[in-house]
């Protein structure tokens, strides 16, 4: 095959499922590190405690480990779940972790007297995360927010260890049948890079347009 | 479910993998450090046609993953007749990798020091090299000492992608022991913890680092 | 003599061990407008947080239209520590305008202005959005509306921010130096639009300065703090030019010697 037909070849087979897990992991990942970053932040002990655990716990451990546990280990407890699932959940679970201390350190990092204001003005504690502290804080958390997604995007290539069949997973097996491996780990590489490349421009055109005039 | 005769009998082989673990880390690590100033260097460099090439290499490489990078370096590498041990590629694959990360710290380092530095070495007839040793990089390197300390933690807990490429690592020696027995659930949580263990009182002492470091810059 | 809107009843704070406010008795009549004098640390600006609920009070109670501000009161008609409820209902009165504005930087001048009656009084947008325009043309700055915070001087982001505070129609009205973050030649507009304030409206006003002038032609009352006391209060005329307290003459002269004195 010439190096064209690899990288159509790599594309038609793996690009779905890579994007898919990305997706996927990226909004478990939002959705776990706000709700972690919020209760981190709250008054109870107890709450911070249980999060400070996930938070450690999955930054402390390895995400390929994770990954296997969630694959291999899961289903002795009767908790079968598909590749996809797994990478998804471990994936999601991982970078939640992280970002939940950027949501953390994001909203701590509003000025004070933003939250003097909306006292002032007599805002519930709700309504003043709502309507004020997270719309600057989430701001201030884009260019690390940024960073990360182009992080986990990467991290997808791990899932080809769980049978996932993903780009990386595909490249694998096309190696394995036409022995082109110079032309296929070029391809796989450059297309990882064409994906990548474009995302980190995107967050930080998205940040400059976010900030315009603002801040 | 949990069997804790098996988890000690499988405990000191993944313990003792846990040596290629740390070295790999170790090794990869020196790798970046060094690799990573000399690309920031060649960034900074005045040469328009080496500061393009570095910088070049250095998106390309952060934006990759190192999973695939790891297989470009131990199957491709062959092709031009140079075979790597798994352990050697993998030093190599991580310590390339993190390089990238770690130029991006010492560029930031370096930024942090004000013109007028450069300035007074000028003034003091400090010669470029000199300039460098004595004045900017003693004054760049001690406030993001926590950042490097982050990457080092980082590149520990991303060693087991080493075993994608055949190294013998701890979570490979996991997966052989599980393979064999069929039971995955004792050594894997076992690499697990090991890995919380070591990294979580890590992370700890860089959190007090940094706490100093900010304190005195 | 009506009701007081604000009562101080024997009013103490404490940071850890440091003593701020001590036992403090003090009254806000309806539409009286109070300036608080008195050298640095001395606690005025403490004293106005507390009011606004932004510390939280160590001993003693305020009253707010006869509520309890930091307390409510049980079945037995004991004093317990206040709902967040009841913070929210007592707190409703009052509004404040900060030293350094505190606009929010996300929002138009103009939603800056509409958030608040909107969000928290659950007023209907059409009407909130003419109440704010009414507003910033009446702090001169209507042209302004679409402008973002950060795209303002001094002195209009102040404007802005006196505005946000009159939309809520608060019955006491905190200004904590309104005019000390601001550059020298923009002062004079934050003045008259305060002054424009006090001299059409009902509202109480409580506030601190340092602008001897303007507290003179503004308020109908002088109070002058020292070491978290009152050591004097009433009419300009008496605490500016019948000084009886030493303190408060030895400040008074100091102060009238700084600015005075030649560059
Ligand atoms: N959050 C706080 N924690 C500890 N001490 C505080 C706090 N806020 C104020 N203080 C102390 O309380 C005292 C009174 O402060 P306050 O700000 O009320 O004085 P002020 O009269 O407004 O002074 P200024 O004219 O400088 O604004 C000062 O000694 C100050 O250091
Ligand atoms: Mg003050």
């Amino acid at each position: 095959m010439s190096f064209w037909e690899l990288i159509v070849s790599l594309l038609g087979q793996g690009l779905v499922i890579t994007l898919l897990t990305t997706v996927l992991a990226a909004i478990l990942a939002l959705v776990l590190g706000f709700i972690g970053g919020l209760m981190r932040l709250s008054k109870n002990k107890f709450i911070r405690f249980i999060v400070a655990i996930y938070v450690e716990v999955f930054r402390g451990t390895s995400l390929l480990v994770q990954l296997f546990w969630i694959y291999f280990v899961l289903p002795m407890f009767g908790l079968t779940m598909s590749a996809l699932t797994a990478a998804v959940l471990a994936i999601g679970l991982n970078y939640g972790a992280y970002t939940s201390e950027v949501v953390r350190s994001g909203i701590q990092s509003v000025d004070k007297g933003q939250t003097e204001a909306s006292i002032a003005l007599n805002f519930t504690r709700v309504q003043r995360m709502r309507r004020i502290i997270i719309p600057q804080a989430f701001i201030l958390m884009l260019p690390n927010l940024g960073n990360q997604l182009i992080e986990l995007f990467k991290s997808t290539s791990l899932v080809a260890l769980i049978t996932l069949t993903d780009l990386t997973y595909q490249a694998n097996v096309l190696n394995a049948t036409t022995l082109q491996t110079t032309q296929i780990f070029t391809a796989l590489l450059v297309i990882y890079f064409v994906i990548a490349w474009p995302m980190t421009k995107g967050m930080k055109m998205l940040e400059r347009k976010m900030t315009e005039g603002r801040m | 479910m949990w069997d804790w005769n098996y988890a000690f009998e499988v405990l000191p082989d993944i313990a003792s993998a846990l040596w290629v673990t740390i070295s790999a880390t170790l090794v990869g690590f020196v790798l970046a450090l060094v690799v990573g100033l000399i690309w920031t260097l060649m960034i900074r460099s005045n040469n328009k046609i080496i500061s393009n090439v570095a910088d070049g290499i250095v998106k390309f490489i952060r934006n990759t993953p190192l999973l695939v990078q790891l297989y470009f370096i131990f199957y491709v590498f062959p092709q031009f007749g140079l075979s790597l041990e798994p352990f050697t590629a993998g030093v190599i694959g991580l310590g390339l990798h993190y390089s990238t990360y770690l130029s991006e710290v010492y560029r930031s380092g370096i930024e942090s020091v004000g013109p007028g530095q450069w300035e007074v070495a000028t003034a003091l007839n400090f010669d470029t090299r000199k300039t460098w040793t004595r004045i900017i990089l003693p004054q760049a390197i001690p406030p993001v000492l926590p950042v490097i300390g982050n990457y080092f933690i980082t590149m520990f807990k991303e060693t087991p992608l080493l075993s994608a490429i055949t190294l013998v690592e701890i979570l490979q020696t996991a997966q052989n022991i599980g393979a064999g027995t069929f039971r995955y659930t004792e050594p894997l949580t076992i690499v697990g913890v090991l890995f919380l263990l070591l990294s979580y009182p890590a992370s700890v002492a860089l959190r007090q680092l940094e706490i100093r470091v900010t304190e005195r810059y | 003599m009506s009701e007081p809107i604000v009562r101080y009843n024997n009013v103490t704070k404490y940071f850890d061990d440091l003593q701020v406010l001590d036992g403090i008795d003090f009254e806000i009549q309806p539409g009286e407008k109070v300036a608080l004098i008195g050298p640095s640390g001395s606690g005025k600006t403490t004293f106005a947080r507390l009011l606004m609920t932004l510390e939280e009070i160590t001993d003693g109670t305020i009253e707010v239209e006869g509520d309890y501000l930091w307390h409510e009161q049980d079945d037995n008609g004991d004093l317990k520590p206040a709902s967040t409820e009841h913070l929210r209902k007592v707190r409703s009165n009052i509004g404040m305008v900060f030293q350094h504005f505190h606009l929010f930087p996300h929002m138009t001048v103009l939603e800056n202005v509409m958030e608040a009656p909107v969000t928290v009084q659950g007023r209907d947008k059409k009407e909130a959005k003419k109440a704010a325009e009414e507003m910033l043309d009446k702090v001169g700055l209507l042209d302004k509306a679409d402008s973002y915070p950060a795209q303002l001087s001094g002195g209009q982001k102040q404007r802005v921010a006196i505005a946000r505070a009159l939309v809520m129609n608060p019955k006491v009205l905190i200004f904590d130096e309104p005019t000390s973050a601001l550059d020298p030649e923009l002062v004079g507009e934050v003045l008259d639009v305060i002054k424009d304030i006090a001299d059409q409206g009902d509202t109480s006003m409580l506030l601190i300065t340092h602008e001897m002038d303007f507290a003179k032609e503004v308020a109908d009352r002088i109070a002058f703090f020292d070491g978290g006391k009152i050591i004097e209060d009433g009419p300009p005329s008496e605490i500016l030019y019948n000084p009886k307290a030493p303190r408060l003459k030895e400040f008074l002269e100091r102060f009238m010697n700084t600015q005075s004195s030649p560059e």
